[in-house]
């Protein structure tokens, strides 16, 4: 084959960026755990950890510029690498995510919704990454498809989620006797719980995006780009 | 802009003369070309081109639009340096070339018998791989073609510095046009082989390797060239240079082993994402 440098080092991105989805994927779920059991020594293993993802990131960022500048990719080349400039930055920013859901867990209580399972919900968008990163490995372009649209079900249960804890919120009836401590507390609570609820809905976008450039990257199909 | 001359005819008599064998029609005006850019201005239908009894081209069919330009790349032995040879009929020049298939230049075919190929040329000039000016003056490299043309009665100069600015030389040269051609660099010289090509004022410009001996800055200045001398005239190059493909054509044709056209299409679409297999091979570098 010619150009034998230049097959490899397209081999080796490509081999970069599933480990890079699979180091965000075990960040993604660590967060999840901490949050679960409130371990704060996991949570601060997962937000110290988002340094490696993010050199990784500027690493592999680097490397997708020199094989633009240095080999002049085209064809499904130069839609690969484009997709592989993108992709790493999703991973990034679910990367973020997961210190985002570390960062809940040191004061999170959860339980004052039981109806809403954050765990669930957390369970569903990490098969969504695997899934898009599954896809992007085996160039799967049904299985693209069927990620953008199972993140419409996604989107309706974080709505679900969200108004669940906004209803009752409303409902509640602070009288004059419950103390302002109380309910600044409940309000943190809340707080806290509905940034779960979006991180985890964004986490799913993030899902969306690299499928959609994996179906770019294949079939040079721009149709989940948005 | 360029005049309506017929081609059955050696002289520069007047569009009216010579009817009826044109291969250009005289109501065709440069508004038209402005309104219809993108019209055709040459076609190919299974043009096939052998040297003896080997085939160098397989049975070819395209159509090259007006005012744009069209690449054409391929490995080396495809026969596109062969197809482009045939759009001013140079394969006439070589022994054992035959040719089969129709070419035609604004609807008429080339290769019939009444064309007269000089007057061809005229309409179709040509630029090749390595800068070869005459051992001239500057100024008479540039007339050359005028004076073989027996059109130098007028402003000779004018058409000169015309010829020069359209090449993108005349800022260079302008102070030293008595000076041999043979002075200039290497850039310089092919810049003032395409002055040469065009100041006869033909329709189509056709550049065989144009830049592949040229250093980096010259080459970019006739890269920059190209693109611009498109707005006037029908641009055909053929290169190695993929990139420099990707970079200043407007369409691509991509032929491969055996002469075939294997695929033709924006220049965009086959950088991106071409049909064929074999040239996403080719262009990517899997193969050849």
């Amino acid at each position: 084959m010619a150009r034998k440098d230049y097959q490899e080092k397209l081999a080796d991105l490509r081999g970069d960026v599933l480990y890079m989805s699979e180091l965000v994927i075990e960040r993604l779920r660590q967060g999840l755990d901490a949050l679960e059991r409130k371990d704060e020594r996991l949570a601060r293993d997962v937000i110290e950890g988002d340094h490696e993802i993010n050199q990784l990131y500027l690493d592999l960022e680097q490397d997708c510029i020199d094989l633009l500048a240095l080999q002049q990719p085209v064809a499904g080349d130069l839609r690969f690498i484009a997709s592989a400039f993108k992709i790493i930055t999703d991973l990034e920013r679910i990367g973020d995510l997961a210190t985002n859901l570390a960062g809940y867990a040191e004061d999170a209580e959860q339980d004052r919704y039981p109806d809403v399972d954050v765990q669930s919900l957390g369970d569903e968008v990490i098969e969504m990454v695997e899934t898009a990163m599954d896809a992007f490995a085996d160039e799967d372009v049904e299985a693209c498809r069927e990620i953008a649209t199972h993140d419409d079900e996604i989107d309706a249960m974080c709505e679900d989620a969200s108004q669940t804890v906004v209803r009752d919120l409303i409902e509640r009836e602070f009288g004059p006797d419950v103390p302002q401590a109380e309910i600044e507390e409940l309000m943190q609570d809340v707080s806290r719980l509905l940034l779960t609820i979006r991180d985890l809905e964004r986490v799913g976008d993030h899902a969306v995006n690299i499928a959609a450039r994996t179906l770019y990257m294949v079939e040079s199909d721009d149709e989940l780009i948005y | 802009m360029t005049d309506t001359a017929p081609l059955d005819d050696t002289t520069t008599g007047s569009p009216a003369e010579g009817a009826g064998d044109r291969l250009i029609e005289t109501d065709v005006t440069t508004t038209d070309r402005e309104m219809a850019p993108a019209d055709s201005v040459i076609e190919t239908r299974d043009l096939a081109v052998y040297y003896g009894e080997e085939q160098a081209l397989a049975p070819t069919t395209m159509a090259i639009p007006e005012h744009r330009v069209t690449a054409i790349i391929g490995p080396s032995g495809c026969g596109k340096s062969t197809f482009l040879r045939c759009i001013n009929r140079m394969n006439d020049l070589i022994d054992g070339c035959s040719v089969d298939g129709e070419l035609d230049f604004r609807g008429k075919n080339v290769y019939d018998e009444d064309v007269d190929p000089v007057a061809l040329r005229r309409k179709i000039g040509m630029v090749f791989q390595k800068p070869n000016p005459f051992p001239k003056s500057i100024r008479e490299n540039v007339a050359y073609g005028l004076r073989v043309q027996g059109k130098d009665d007028g402003d000779v100069d004018a058409t000169v510095e015309s010829a020069l600015r359209r090449a993108a030389l005349w800022d260079e040269v302008k102070d030293q046009l008595d000076s041999s051609g043979l002075d200039l660099s290497g850039g310089q010289q092919q810049r003032l082989c395409i002055a040469r090509a065009i100041a006869p004022d033909p329709e189509v410009i056709l550049m065989d390797e144009p830049a592949s001996a040229l250093d980096p800055v010259a080459t970019s200045k006739v890269e920059d060239l190209i693109t611009e001398l498109a707005e006037d005239y029908t641009v055909v190059v053929v290169t190695h240079n993929m990139q420099q493909a990707a970079r200043i054509s407007d369409r691509t044709a991509v032929f491969l082993t055996g002469g075939e056209l294997v695929e033709y299409d924006d220049t965009q679409r086959i950088f991106q994402n071409p049909e064929d297999q074999r040239v996403e091979d080719y262009i990517t570098g899997k193969f050849g």
